[in-house]
């Protein structure tokens, strides 16, 4: 195994509404939000990501959404990929098992902030996960709430652990 | 130095003495928990694993520590690592699965060597399952395997301690791609899938290592010899890279097969064909492949010499819209309706026959058998409609269409056939929305499965296309301006109101009403049935904008005219109009005009 190499690491955002949110969310929730954001880290050749069954994994672009609308560069990490593996698997079992999915407290961008701190330290961007409490902080957003509550995002890739 | 308070294994956590460092406070954190762990500045990182080790419960050999994304070796200091109080180090406890873990990878990666390794000429068969490092192997040196690019998923998971068995994951894959059309075609654009795939022998060699297809060989010795001919399987491979061909391919086959049907005892022939070949190498291209980029081959060889024509149409065929110039034959269309609605992007004509009759009456393919026997399909079996339309993915993508006006629009121009008739496209255009809202509008869908309503629009139709044989110049005098309802009335969609229905008709009679029965005039004509469509506000709605040619409407009449003998059309009509569809009055009319 070898410690001393680099992976980098990256960031992808997707904007789950392409490009619906930039325009109508003046009008609808009174300020504006450049987009729905879901993110994924990709490391090790790979996609990673929190959705509603658990952590999923594929290729980089694998997912139904296609290519990212943005790529954020998060550094490097040490950590190879059986360690990185391995902590996935503990946090699938964990905090981040698919029922803990929960769209505004506990979603995609929770997990890939705290990957991203694990593998380098960094958070991710601010304006992603302060999206929840944007949207919460409309009266909008409160109407929609239980709806939203229920809403879990799927946007494909395999379960790490294989099940489903 | 020997009394460094924090180098003491006996010591508690709370480090009475600290002599050269200071104690910080760090948190370790596991997946599972965090801890708070109060250790000296200067302290190694060995101390600092003793310490967690007791804390954690687990030996120091199994901690790895990352702090910044950089693990933290036993001979480092945490001063060097610029770790300090109140900061956060990452912890994983390396479970003693980890040997067990390799194993398994290794396992499942030897499991899709021996897949893939049918190919023996491939060149580096799965180095992963050699090095037993999972995501770090890069892609370009996996087995050719279809599902190469997911090789290491197929480790991962084995290593998730889920389905190591490779067959399973595959079959997983399968279901998803299925499910998936976007995700098929992502594989098919990975670049080593692509070199597969140009590859005939290693093709070749892939389905020849299936057992089925041996047996299947032995019984049909054609078939080996299809397989031999590389000309066909490159252009089977080229089919199988490209979606929307292969769409094709399989339509025309599917039309082809139907036309052996009809012949006598072809039906028969069929069937033998397809439980001694087709079958089989389904089920056994399926099995290995997910699905069946081979059907080509096993269709027999009339279909080998399609595969060279090339797409000229949308991706998603529309089976109400213009047929595409090389079909000559009829029916079929049922199947191509069914297998037509894998494609990743769609048509809303698919939805909406009439709406993209403006072209086709213009060009006169609308009165093509093939389109006719289509809708007859179409109409006798509601459950294809609704099976089509409620296909999730067709769902959607009326949803994104609809949300989505630049993508339906662009889509839609690309339809060859409004390419040469800008007029028309800007018709289209403006219309779209309405169009749009009509796909979600669920009266418009279910007209389309209410198999009395599509029959009554292809009464419609039919009248429009005798109409056109029998008095091209009568299309343009037929023009009025907002006549509402309609007589067959029924499901029709009663959709929201069109805003530039109003400003059609009058179009119309702006345009030259020549008597060569133009492609503008049709297609406007085409395009108030759209607003009888889009706008109809009711059947029987009076003042409503929409228009409503008079042959439409008095259709039953005429119908009765005819019968009754009076076989001039245009006579008939205008009786009609004049006396407001009074068949009697209408009759009388023409009596009056004609010798008795």
């Amino acid at each position: 195994m070898d410690q001393s190499g680099s992976y980098p690491v990256k960031l992808y955002i997707y904007d789950l509404s392409r490009g619906m949110a930039r325009q109508l969310s003046p009008l609808m929730l009174g300020k504006q939000l450049d987009g729905i954001w879901h993110t994924a880290i990709v490391v090790h050749g790979k996609e990673f990501f929190f959705v509603g069954e658990g952590i999923n994994s594929c290729l980089p672009g694998g997912t139904p959404l296609g290519e990212p609308d943005s790529v954020v560069g998060m550094g490097c990490t040490e950590v190879p990929a059986e360690i990185f593996m391995e902590y996935l698997t503990a946090l699938a079992e964990s905090t981040y098992s698919g029922d803990k999915y929960n769209l505004f407290e506990h979603n995609c961008n929770s997990f890939s902030n705290e990957v991203a701190q694990f593998l380098t330290g960094k958070k991710i961007p601010s304006y992603i996960t302060d999206l929840p409490s944007e949207v919460m902080s409309t009266p909008f957003g409160q109407a929609l709430r239980p709806l939203l509550d229920s809403v879990v995002i799927n946007p494909g890739g395999n379960n790490i652990t294989g099940q489903r | 130095m020997a009394d460094q308070g924090a180098a003491d294994p006996g010591n508690n956590n709370n480090k009475p003495e600290a002599s050269e460092g200071t104690i910080i406070k760090v948190t370790v954190k596991t997946p599972k928990d965090k801890e708070e762990i109060a250790i000296a500045e200067d302290a190694s990182v060995t101390q600092f694993k003793e310490e967690i080790s007791r804390r954690f419960k687990a030996k120091q050999d199994q901690l790895v520590l990352i702090f910044a994304g950089k693990i933290l070796k036993d001979g480092d200091s945490l001063s060097q690592h610029g770790i300090k109080d109140g900061l956060t180090v990452h912890l994983v406890i390396k479970t003693a699965h980890k040997s067990g873990d390799g194993g398994s990878t290794s396992a499942s990666s030897s499991a899709s060597t021996q897949a893939g390794s049918t190919s023996a000429s491939s060149p580096g068969t799965n180095p992963t399952s050699t090095t037993g490092s999972t995501g770090s192997a890069p892609p370009s040196t996996q087995t050719p395997n279809i599902l190469t690019g997911f090789g290491d998923l197929a480790s991962l998971s084995g290593m998730g301690m889920g389905s190591a068995n490779f067959m399973e994951l595959q079959q997983q894959m399968q279901r998803q791609l299925m499910s998936n059309p976007e995700m098929l075609s992502q594989i098919m654009e990975n670049p080593l899938v692509q070199n597969m795939m140009s590859n005939p022998d290693l093709m070749r060699q892939m389905i020849m290592a299936n057992p089925q297809m041996q047996q299947l060989m032995e019984r049909n010795p054609e078939i080996s010899h299809m397989l031999n001919n590389p000309e066909l399987m490159r252009q089977t491979m080229e089919l199988a890279r490209n979606p929307a061909m292969m769409q094709e391919m399989m339509r025309n086959q599917d039309r082809a097969l139907s036309n052996l049907e009809s012949i006598p005892g072809g039906y028969n022939a069929l069937r033998r064909m397809y439980t001694d070949i087709q079958e089989p190498m389904f089920s056994a291209a399926r099995e290995q492949f997910g699905n069946n980029p081979f059907s080509a081959l096993g269709g027999g060889s009339e279909s080998g010499v399609q595969p060279s024509r090339t797409e000229n149409r949308e991706p998603l065929p529309n089976p109400w819209g213009p047929p595409n110039s090389s079909n000559p034959s009829e029916s079929g269309g049922a199947t191509t309706g069914g297998t037509s609605t894998t494609g990743a992007t769609t048509n809303p004509s698919v939805s909406n026959p009439l709406g993209i009759n403006p072209g086709n009456l213009g060009n006169g393919m609308f009165n093509s058998p093939g389109m006719q026997s289509l809708l007859q399909q179409i109409s006798e079996n509601p459950q294809l409609m609704q099976n089509m339309l409620s296909a999730p993915y067709m769902r959607s993508m009326m949803q994104s269409l609809s949300q989505n006006p630049e993508l339906a629009s662009q889509v839609l121009m690309n339809n060859p056939l409004f390419a040469g008739n800008p007029q028309l496209q800007e018709q289209f255009r403006s219309q779209l929305p309405v169009f749009l809202q009509q796909m979600q509008n669920p009266e418009a869908l279910s007209v389309m499965t209410n198999p009395r309503a599509m029959q009554a629009l292809m009464q419609i139709q039919q009248g429009l296309q005798t109409l056109q044989t029998e008095a091209p110049g009568l299309m343009p005098s037929l023009v009025p301006g907002g006549i509402p309802g309609i007589p067959t009335g029924g499901g029709l969609p009663t959709g929201g109101g069109l805003p530039t229905g109003g400003g059609l008709p009058t179009e119309n009679p702006a345009s030259p009403p020549s008597s060569a029965g133009t492609n503008t005039t049709q297609q406007q004509l085409m395009q108030q049935m759209l607003q009888m469509f889009a706008g109809g506000g009711g059947v029987g709605g009076g003042g409503s904008a929409t228009t409503q040619t008079p042959e439409v409407r008095f259709q039953s009449q005429l119908d009765q005219l005819n019968a009754m003998g009076f076989i001039n059309r245009e006579a008939n009509l205008q009786a009609l109009i004049a006396t407001g569809g009074d068949i009697n009055a209408a009759i009388e009319r023409l009596l009056g005009s004609q010798p008795s």
